[in-house]
């Protein structure tokens, strides 16, 4: 089973891979197929994506115009929200929250700056220029 | 530390839905044929829960599926294996430890873990979801093979990215949970493990006093449906029924959100034991499950042309109103049967 090769998927085309699905058919009979997804399947997802990806957006202007601190980008990018952070970083809600400003954001320690680089699996420099 | 290489004879069977697949591949592993369903129906994998005040990606967290681990912990309870679950370690690095002593005394190993790090998975499907599961089975220089039922091959992952994703954080932090299965029984008693599945199941759909678990679920939800499209426009209108869609269809769930498999179940019990009540049964079910699928059709062109929706909303409202009566009729048929 070792030799067995191992696909990786480069590029985000939605519904690359095949899945297990079951249907039945009018005489009661279930069966099993393995499929790629279908039509309603990759609307939804790309229905997500698209709605990710223009919040990316929109917080990478907000933090290149200064109006929020990088936070928020790598929040957006990461698909999490201030509730989800403060649980991946431990830190309280409320002071995420309050880190979203630049002006707090430019104030924060070294140690904060860390636990917020781990969440985010990246460098402390990474966090603070936003590409 | 230099480890050495390791295989267990371990075969990996795509499955519809990551932890019934698990199941059924750990038992197919100690020389009992469980199929799929079976694992699903008899662990009460069927379930319906609406939680509007939770959100999940930005829309209200809508589950077709039982909390993690239901399937694993009660088909063992109810077909009564030996069995052994850690639900949650201290140190991260004891958490592998522990997976590499399993895995050199030949026993795979199940984990839940999440999603978002996970790095065969294909990158769109990488949300904030922690109740996937995986078994490892094989230990090659750093890399682990595991199988992921989800994917149709066997899949290798490097340690650093396993023990990142056994250690997800956030809502249903997995913690390093892992399970295995002990020894297994030749006299399997499945006729009374049906039983139980089924009465757990059907107490969950329709018995529970809560407006927001099972069939009531699945009306409040329609009652809402209505509703959005006035409340927030058009757009997340949209985005809250393509989750709907979404998890219904595209998480590993095998079809109309487990329906299918659910019936499946149904229909393989009323074989197994001859009973023609438990086949009437899995042609409803079936029933609802392709009006789901209809659902999820209809739904999509919405999602579709976001600005204009081409559906009217009170009429896919209708339409869960419905199915939600077929599948009632499903459970109170099953709360009568003798098997």
């Amino acid at each position: 089973m070792a030799e067995e090769s191992n696909p990786v998927y480069k590029n985000q085309a939605y519904g690359q891979y095949r899945e297990l699905l079951y249907s039945e058919y009018a005489d009661g009979k279930f069966e099993k197929s393995v499929a790629y997804h279908g039509e309603s399947d990759r609307v939804t997802l790309q229905q997500a994506w698209d709605l990710f990806n223009d919040r990316i957006e929109a917080a990478r202007q907000k933090v290149k115009a200064g109006k929020a601190s990088p936070i928020l980008y790598y929040m957006e990018k990461t698909l999490v929200t201030p509730m989800d952070l403060s649980m991946h970083a431990g830190i309280m809600v409320w002071r995420v929250k309050r880190h979203l400003k630049p002006a707090v954001f430019k104030r924060l320690g070294e140690k904060t700056l860390q636990k917020y680089a781990a969440a985010f699996n990246i460098t402390t420099d990474q966090l603070k220029n936003v590409d | 530390m230099e480890k050495d290489n390791l295989m267990i004879d371990y075969k990996h069977r795509q499955a519809g839905h990551c932890e019934s697949g698990a199941t059924s591949n750990l038992f197919n592993f100690y020389g009992v044929e469980l199929s799929e369903p079976m694992a699903f129906g008899i662990g009460n994998g069927l379930y319906f829960s609406y939680l509007p005040f939770l959100k999940l990606q930005y829309a209200p967290m809508i589950s077709f599926r039982n909390l993690p681990n239901t399937v694993f912990h009660r088909s063992m309870k109810y077909l009564d294996v030996d069995a052994t679950v850690i639900k949650k370690f201290k140190d991260q690095k004891e958490s592998m430890a522990a997976l590499d002593r399993n895995l050199e005394k030949g026993i795979p190993t199940g984990m839940q873990v999440g999603v978002f790090n996970l790095t065969f998975f294909p990158p769109e499907y990488r949300m904030h979801y922690n109740m996937h599961n995986l078994v490892a089975y094989g230990r090659e220089g750093n890399d682990y093979w595991v199988s992921d039922t989800v994917m149709e091959l066997p899949q290798r992952i490097s340690s650093e990215d396993l023990q990142r994703v056994r250690w997800a954080k956030g809502v249903f932090a997995p913690k390093g949970k892992m399970y295995w299965i002990n020894t297994v029984r030749k006299d399997l008693d499945i006729k009374s493990a049906v039983e139980k599945g089924i009465r757990k199941t059907v107490y969950e759909m329709i018995k529970i006093p809560f407006p927001l678990i099972g069939v009531k679920g699945i009306h409040w939800l329609a009652k809402d449906l209505k509703k959005w499209q006035k409340k927030h426009g058009n757009e997340t209108a949209a985005f809250y029924l393509g989750q709907i869609i979404r998890m219904s269809e595209d998480f590993g769930t095998g079809g109309a959100g487990f329906r299918y498999i659910y019936g499946a179940f149904l229909k393989e019990a009323g074989e197994k034991f001859d009973n023609p009540d438990l086949i009437t049964a899995s042609k409803l079910m079936g029933n609802a499950a392709n009006h789901w699928r209809e659902f999820t059709y209809m739904g999509a062109r919405n999602c579709k042309n976001r600005s204009k929706p081409e559906e009217d909303y009170g009429k896919l409202s209708d339409m869960l109103h419905e199915i939600a009566d077929m599948e009632k009729e499903v459970y109170v048929k099953l709360d009568k049967i003798k098997i």
